[in-house]
């Protein structure tokens, strides 16, 4: 039986000023399995990345309870929340997000050493090792003003696992490159996944949706449907497009 | 560009922007509120202090002369001199007094109240109004000056005695009220005036006549000469014709011009304007950087708006004509609010110093001076503000649709590496150097701020707690304690008693008289020991035909060390070389320097003259000795120490100006980290939400960002410090030159060196953080795409 990472009952989120019958998510019950490649999908608007920062604490709740490894979080104090994130969580966003005076190579260290597990040199020897993986370590000195929006992507999938965490968050992360660079953020991914990395993405795109294993799909701040797809091989793409195409044409999507 | 534009325009920079523009109007507020104070009080106090000298009958020259045979044939004889218009007379008794077991340090003199000849302004009990009818003094009452309060703690109802012969001859006054005297009354002055009635005088005159040779007080007048209606002479022209052609060198004790009096007493007020303008040309300055800085981040802030609104066909002029109302709201209305709070505050701190001033200074705004003064600072704060604004021009509609946020360069990247340990610390300096020029106007504002509180501190450092500073500056050479013997008693019985309490490590002889130097009456101090003149340029007059002058006697008589100068002591007179410049501050640098040996070429000594100075080797002694002498000879002989009263008026002046200049400091630390904070984290939100999203707490963000100004204050204040070590005793010298100081020269210790430093870094650390209070509400929407 496969861990549970993360667990969300009866949460509902709604912003000042909305009624109870505007909320953006609507009692959603779910489980966020360990080792899985997990994907919301749904309309624009359905509520996906509002419960992607509910389910990673970026948020708040307006009700009900999220517990990650049994520990609920949704009470969680803000000190205990940037320790969760500094070990436990990371993030990938739909831009880059990185820091823009420090350089591609130092927006991943940065991210090592707020971890105290490992030593500076450690930190340093991994967030090179992890730039070589994402071939951006020609331009590890660069500032995110300097480069690609396909390496700033791939740097800040690097600085969301040199802390090595249980669960990647990931908003959309190729909603803002090109096809190329969306590829290859999309195939770090599936091999980071491949390597047991539990990943919790929100995307509106099929060609990046088919790279999960296990697909909600969220409508009205409901989580209406799921189903299961074995993990990627890079073989059946085509066939697992078809798949979910024929899912997301029963859901009226 | 409509009307209505720029109301929209307007009402949008000021949702955006107002911080900045609430900054502004408090920064132009407290400039506007300090300089329209200082500049009505300076303005007022003179006018009104020359105003009642004229209205009372001082004239251009007043000589105190004593042992007149015939005062009106005196009178006559020189107001038939050719360029005197008319003389007043004033009899009055000089001598010294004693208050609450206080002595005086000079004379007093008694001057008969006659309202017809001098009408005096009687205060109300209160000090808040005039008696409107003249008084009626009876005999035993006395009428004070109301510094008298502040200088020997003198309430009405108080008792006055007056030595006037040995063996205890005393007359007892009982003080009765207060009188303003524009003449003496401010307590910068040492001699003050008493009105006494005319049975008392009489009295006391009979007395002093009876004592003869046992007499210690004096009788005499107060001649007030009026110079002819369009006279070109100069004051010191004028005393030196009158002394070459009148017999009034033979009777003259000591001679002031009105404008001497006027400057004794609006010294303070002098002074002080003097070091709160160049003050509040510092905040002026403060004020464009921080101005230049506001308009620079707006500029930033709204440059993708400007660039559409340039797209929907506005000018770069109207852009700029918008920004520049935007800020004359908070120029103006900071300007104006400061103009309507000095009214109030002018006649507070006027109705608060009357007992240091002696007069009651009018309340009223100085119009055209604070006028002239805020109208040069509106037309360089817009000519600033004109001139930031030109980059508007450069912001196109293609601009600010391709711009693109983040750093382009990373220079200094190597030198400041980010390690793990310290992590806040490395991120603050990456900061730093990265946004290097939001931080050169907070660093150029710490280095303004710090020098002036240094510049503070160093006066400070030089007055001391006990004023010994300003003492040493007075006086012609330093002492513990003076003692002028006033009858027949011998110096080895003085010092018997001395000695019975601490031993003397040194001793000698001052002597202050009254001389004409090339025909202009000074005071020579003749002194002993010529080496113990504080010398400042050449050598101190060691033979008898060399004196020494200040560097004021030099300037008013146009001589040079090396020069010949006639040296007049009543009827004899001698040429002497100027040997040296000296430091003496005592009637205003208006003193000369000589020895003992050379005094003797044109004087005579007599016993009484001299003022023995001594040097105690445990100087903690220095109240018990004093109290022994005045036990054992009382008015036989006067004692002093290295202090006047005038001078707590100073130290509690200096005191209360380092408070109002920290505090000043402090709300203009609070308004640059609050303007500059602002701004700088409105601009860094995005990366505070990374840097959060990673695990930063916001405790954590919160310290890196206070850092930041606490390192950029450091580097400020040592910048600040350095430039007042070079610079600050040549500012103090030219403003303490008004009171006859020319030398100033301070020596900090460790501990008051870094106390600026330390208190500006602690002020920008502790308001940075409470500013970067604001990261805890920093959330993740800055990093969401919509």
């Amino acid at each position: 039986m496969k861990k549970i990472l993360i667990s969300a009952q009866d949460i509902c989120k709604s912003f000042n000023g909305q009624s109870a019958s505007e909320r953006v998510l609507d009692k959603v019950c779910m489980d966020i399995y360990a080792g899985d490649f997990t994907i919301i999908m749904g309309t624009s608007g359905a509520g996906k990345s509002t419960l992607l920062y509910v389910l990673s604490g970026i948020d708040r709740i307006t009700s009900g309870k999220v517990c990650y490894k049994e520990k609920e979080i949704s009470s969680c104090n803000e000190k205990q929340m940037a320790a969760l994130r500094s070990r436990e969580f990371g993030f990938v966003f739909q831009q880059s997000n990185l820091v823009s005076n420090l350089t591609l190579f130092e927006n991943v260290a940065v991210a090592g050493y707020l971890n105290k597990s490992h030593s500076a040199k450690q930190v340093q020897k991994r967030a090179g090792e992890l730039l070589q993986m994402m071939q951006v370590e020609k331009a590890q000195n660069r500032l995110p003003s300097q480069v690609s929006g396909g390496e700033a992507q791939r740097t800040a999938i690097a600085r969301a696992i040199i802390h090595e965490p249980e669960l990647i968050f990931a908003d959309e992360p190729t909603g803002a490159l090109n096809k190329k660079n969306s590829e290859e953020a999309l195939d770090l991914l599936t091999k980071l996944n491949e390597a047991g990395q539990s990943i919790l993405m929100v995307t509106h795109d099929v060609h990046a949706a088919i790279r999960g294993t296990r697909l909600l799909y969220l409508d009205d701040g409901k989580i209406i449907d799921e189903m299961t797809l074995p993990a990627f091989t890079g073989k059946d793409a085509r066939n697992r497009e078809e798949q979910v195409s024929t899912w997301l044409s029963s859901l009226e999507w | 560009m409509k009307k209505m534009d720029y109301v929209t325009l307007l009402k949008a920079n000021f949702r955006r922007h107002k911080v900045s523009l609430c900054g502004i109007f408090f920064l132009i507020f407290i400039i506007s509120l300090s300089l329209c104070t200082v500049l009505s009080v300076w303005q007022n106090s003179n006018t009104y202090v020359r105003q009642e000298m004229e209205r009372l009958g001082f004239g251009a020259m007043t000589a105190w002369v004593s042992n007149v045979p015939d005062i009106e044939e005196l009178a006559d004889e020189v107001a038939r001199h050719s360029e005197v218009e008319r003389v007043g007379v004033q009899k009055l008794i000089y001598s010294d007094y004693r208050i609450n077991g206080m002595d005086s340090d000079s004379e007093g003199q008694l001057v008969v109240y006659d309202p017809a000849q001098c009408p005096y302004k009687i205060f109300t009990e209160s000090l808040t109004g005039y008696e409107e009818n003249p008084i009626a003094i009876a005999p035993g009452e006395i009428y004070i000056t109301p510094s008298l309060k502040s200088m020997f703690d003198v309430e009405i109802g108080e008792m006055i005695q007056f030595p006037i012969a040995r063996q205890g001859v005393e007359k007892k006054f009982t003080v009765k009220g207060y009188f303003e005297d524009p003449f003496m009354g401010s307590s910068m002055i040492g001699m003050k005036s008493f009105l006494i009635g005319e049975e008392d005088y009489l009295d006391m005159a009979q007395i002093v006549k009876e004592s003869s040779i046992n007499a210690l007080a004096s009788a005499g007048f107060m001649l007030h000469i009026f110079q002819i209606e369009g006279s070109t002479l100069s004051p010191s022209v004028f005393n030196s014709l009158l002394n070459d052609e009148t017999n009034l060198p033979g009777y003259i004790k000591f001679t002031h011009s009105s404008n001497a009096i006027l400057g004794f007493m609006v010294l303070l007020q002098n002074v002080f304007t003097g070091f709160l303008i160049v003050f509040a040309a510092v905040l002026v300055v403060v004020c464009m950087i921080i101005l230049g800085h506001s308009i620079s981040s707006t500029i930033e802030q709204d440059y993708v708006n400007m660039g559409i609104l340039k797209a929907m066909g506005m000018t770069s002029g109207a852009l700029r004509k918008n920004q520049l109302l935007f800020y004359s709201i908070g120029i103006l209305g900071g300007m104006l609010s400061g103009i309507a709070a000095s009214l109030a505050l002018i006649t507070q701190l006027l109705k608060m110093t009357i007992t240091t001033t002696g007069v009651s200074i009018p309340g009223a705004l100085s119009i055209r001076l604070c006028g002239l003064s805020l109208g040069v600072i509106l037309c360089l704060l817009f000519g600033f503000i004109h001139f930031k604004t030109s980059k508007v021009a450069k912001i196109t509609p293609l601009s600010a649709i391709r711009r693109r946020g983040g750093y382009k360069q990373l220079k200094h990247r190597s030198i400041v590496p980010i390690g793990q340990k310290g992590l806040s610390f490395w991120l603050a300096l990456r900061q730093l150097v990265t946004a290097k020029r939001q931080y050169i106007s907070v660093c150029m504002i710490t280095i303004l701020l710090v020098f002036f509180i240094a510049l503070i501190g160093r006066m400070n450092a030089w007055l001391g707690a006990d004023g010994a500073g300003m003492m040493n500056a007075f006086n012609p050479a330093e002492l513990d304690i003076g003692v002028q013997v006033m009858g027949d008693i011998n110096r080895e019985e003085i010092e018997d008693v001395i000695a019975s309490y601490t031993g003397i490590t040194d001793s000698y002889l001052l002597a202050m008289t009254n001389v004409s130097v090339n025909g202009i009456d000074y005071t020579a101090n003749v002194i002993s020991e010529p080496k113990r003149f504080q010398i400042l340029e050449g050598r101190s007059s060691f033979a008898e035909d060399e004196i020494v002058i200040t560097e004021f006697a030099a300037k008013d008589l146009n001589v040079k060390v090396g020069d010949s100068i006639k040296v007049a002591y009543r009827a004899r007179s001698k040429s002497y070389v100027v040997s040296g410049i000296y430091q003496c501050a005592n009637d205003m640098g208006n003193n000369i320097g000589m020895s003992r040996e050379g005094f003797r070429q044109i004087g005579s000594e007599s016993p009484r003259m001299w003022c023995i100075h001594y040097f105690l080797e445990d100087k903690s002694q220095q109240q018990n000795v004093m109290q022994a002498l005045e036990n054992r000879y009382g008015g036989n002989i006067h004692l002093h120490e290295n202090t006047w009263p005038g001078l707590y008026s100073i130290i509690t002046a200096m005191q209360l100006l380092t408070v109002f200049m920290y505090g000043i400091v402090t709300l203009f630390i609070f308004v640059v980290v609050v303007l500059t904070g602002s701004k700088m984290l409105y601009m860094e939100q995005k990366d505070l939400g990374i840097y959060k999203s990673l695990g930063f707490t916001a405790q954590h963000l919160q310290f890196a960002f206070a850092l930041r100004f606490g390192v950029v204050s450091l580097i400020g204040s040592a910048a600040g410090i350095l430039l007042s070590a070079v610079f600050a005793d040549d500012i103090v010298s030219s403003l303490l030159r008004m009171s006859g100081i020319s030398n100033f020269s301070s020596h900090l210790g460790a501990a008051s060196m870094l106390l600026p430093a330390g208190s500006v870094v602690s002020l920008y650390f502790i308001f940075a953080y409470a500013a970067a209070g604001k990261i805890k509400k920093v959330d993740f929407t800055a990093l969401l795409v919509e």
